[in-house]
């Protein structure tokens, strides 16, 4: 667990164009500050609408910020101008979005070899990878299909391990089981705790549902109410490997449930 | 989507059904013996002076592919409209791409575009047989004006329905803008341009037609204004349907293009046996 930062996130503000000019547009995100360790799970827990998915798409480079710093090592992200953005810093931030956003023309073996492809990475041994990451979550026997054929905890995983498999440092993620149901969303959180246990990537997985985020994280963020600021951090001592079924039921992550919740609330 | 993980896929092996297509089939038929029978029907009122009767149309058809006649001139309109459906079609389809990242030039193309657009293809013919005489070459023209805004249009529809989250997303996997244009824009433009061409494919044929109406020496247009003038009620029958199974043979041939290209896309069908 030990480790510097590897991203950094300092007094980081954003505020969208306003839509009239001379008009004012609120501040989504204000003063908000953290680091992440390399190799840490860290959870983000926010209200909806708190900037949970800004955050991100700041960090990804995906949207621009409009003051304060984030470092990636020691890349810092330009402020102001989207022009001079890097998407992903050049493959060292992978991003899972809350929608899978597969390509519904590409079968699901070539959506997870996509990455690969356009990095011109594409050969026997990233092949043989992105196979066992196709076995590794059970989705042997599915290459062929169609992202339609697939069902909504397919796609999840198929949108997963094509972000597993190039690789990146850091991963973000965004609310990413959101939209399935809780019996496959179990599921899948033990999927991921068992992927994260064989490489411990950097992860920075951010959700509403408290549980979750005490489930999988080594630490967890509370943002406030807009604009968004770290309102409490706390370190979740539950030691590995976890089980999210029977996790529940434990003392600690009772008592971190219950103060987390009176925060929120 | 009860069943999520372990069989939420299983259906997609399972081929369509044949049987409701055998239905279907068995359907049509009967709408078409209806329709000849309505036909034989005015044909005995009205006579067939005006109306040619259904059997006067089917021997008139096979004595004009046995000597020949039909598939020659069939076969001049069937070159004007292919030739003409590609000379519009493909340029059609590209310039919207190569407009993609000039939003100034697509602006200002757009009132032009949109006035051939909506310019009357039947009024133009005489001005194309003026400029391109009344060989194959004016009819050829015709077609491809025709073809051109339609298919143009509707590609530049699919460009603009490109979903941006895709987009994204392949940027964050380090996607340059080749990438991003091969494997996001034009494969999502695909279903479109598909949308174009199924329209455009009729409007070639009767586009070629109609050229050939005005002015031409061959061709099943041409044909038809003959029998005309000889009040040759069963020939013109004869060369309508004749056309007519041409627009078939095309749209049969889009389909299945469409079919192949488009694969990846649940098929209107089975979202309707879709229950759960």
């Amino acid at each position: 667990m030990a480790g510097d930062a590897i991203l950094e996130v300092h007094a980081l503000a954003k505020r969208f164009r306003p839509r009239s000019a001379g008009a004012d547009s609120p501040w989504v995100i204000r003063n908000l500050s953290f680091s992440v360790r390399e190799g840490e799970f860290l959870t983000v827990i926010g209200p909806s609408g708190s900037g949970k998915t800004t955050l991100l798409n700041l960090i990804a480079q995906t949207d621009v910020a409009s003051g304060g710093e984030v470092r990636f090592r020691t890349q810092v992200a330009p402020l102001g101008d989207a022009k001079a953005l890097k998407p992903g810093l050049g493959r060292q931030i992978g991003y899972i979005t809350q929608d899978d956003n597969l390509l519904p023309w590409r079968t699901c073996l070539a959506n997870v070899l996509f990455p690969l492809e356009v990095q011109g990475r594409l050969d026997e041994e990233t092949r043989s990878r992105a196979r066992s990451l196709i076995e590794a979550v059970g989705l042997a026997g599915f290459e062929n299909h169609y992202p339609h054929e697939l069902s909504g905890g397919m796609r999840k995983r198929a949108s997963l391990i094509r972000t597993l498999v190039y690789d990146p440092p850091v991963i973000l993620m965004d609310e990413p089981f959101g939209a399935v149901d809780a019996q496959t969303r179990a599921v899948l959180q033990q999927d991921l705790l068992r992927l994260w246990e064989l490489g411990h990537k950097t992860i920075v997985f951010v959700t509403h549902d408290i549980a979750e985020a005490i489930a999988l994280g080594d630490r967890t963020l509370v943002l406030s109410r807009p604009p968004a600021s770290v309102k409490s951090e706390h370190v979740i001592s539950i030691p590995r490997p976890r089980d999210v079924g029977s996790i529940l039921a434990r003392p600690e992550f009772v008592s971190l449930y219950q103060t987390i919740r009176a925060e929120v609330t | 989507m009860a069943t999520p993980i372990e069989t939420g896929g299983a259906s997609a092996d399972v081929p369509a059904p044949a049987r409701p297509a055998l239905v279907e089939r068995a359907d049509q038929l009967l709408v078409l013996v209806l329709l000849v029978v309505l036909w034989q029907g005015l044909t005995l009122w009205l006579g067939e002076y005006w109306i040619s009767s259904p059997w006067g149309t089917l021997t008139g058809f096979f004595r004009g592919i046995a000597d020949g006649e039909l598939l020659m001139h069939a076969s001049y309109t069937v070159r004007e409209a292919v030739i003409g459906f590609a000379l519009g079609g493909v340029p059609a389809a590209a310039l919207p791409f190569a407009l993609r990242r000039m939003p100034v030039a697509t602006a200002i193309l757009d009132p032009f575009m949109v006035g051939g657009y909506g310019a009357p293809k039947l009024a133009l013919a005489p001005l194309f047989i003026l400029w391109f005489g009344i060989g194959v070459a004016s009819k050829i023209a015709l077609v491809a004006f025709t073809v051109f805004f339609i298919v143009y249009f509707s590609t530049l529809s699919g460009i603009r329905a490109l979903d941006t989250r895709l987009v994204q997303m392949a940027q964050v996997m380090d996607a340059n803008e080749r990438d991003v244009a091969r494997h996001i824009v034009f494969p999502g433009a695909v279903p479109y341009i598909f949308t174009g061409l199924r329209i455009a494919m009729p409007y070639s044929i009767g586009g070629a037609v109609i050229a050939e109406l005005i002015s031409a020496n061959r061709g099943l247009g041409y044909l038809i204004q003959l029998r005309a003038m000889n009040y040759d009620t069963t020939g013109i029958f004869v060369a309508l349907v004749v056309t007519t199974c041409i627009v078939f043979v095309g749209n049969w041939s889009v389909n299945a293009a469409e079919r192949f290209l488009l694969r990846w896309r649940p098929s209107a069908d089975s979202m309707l046996q879709m229950d759960s």
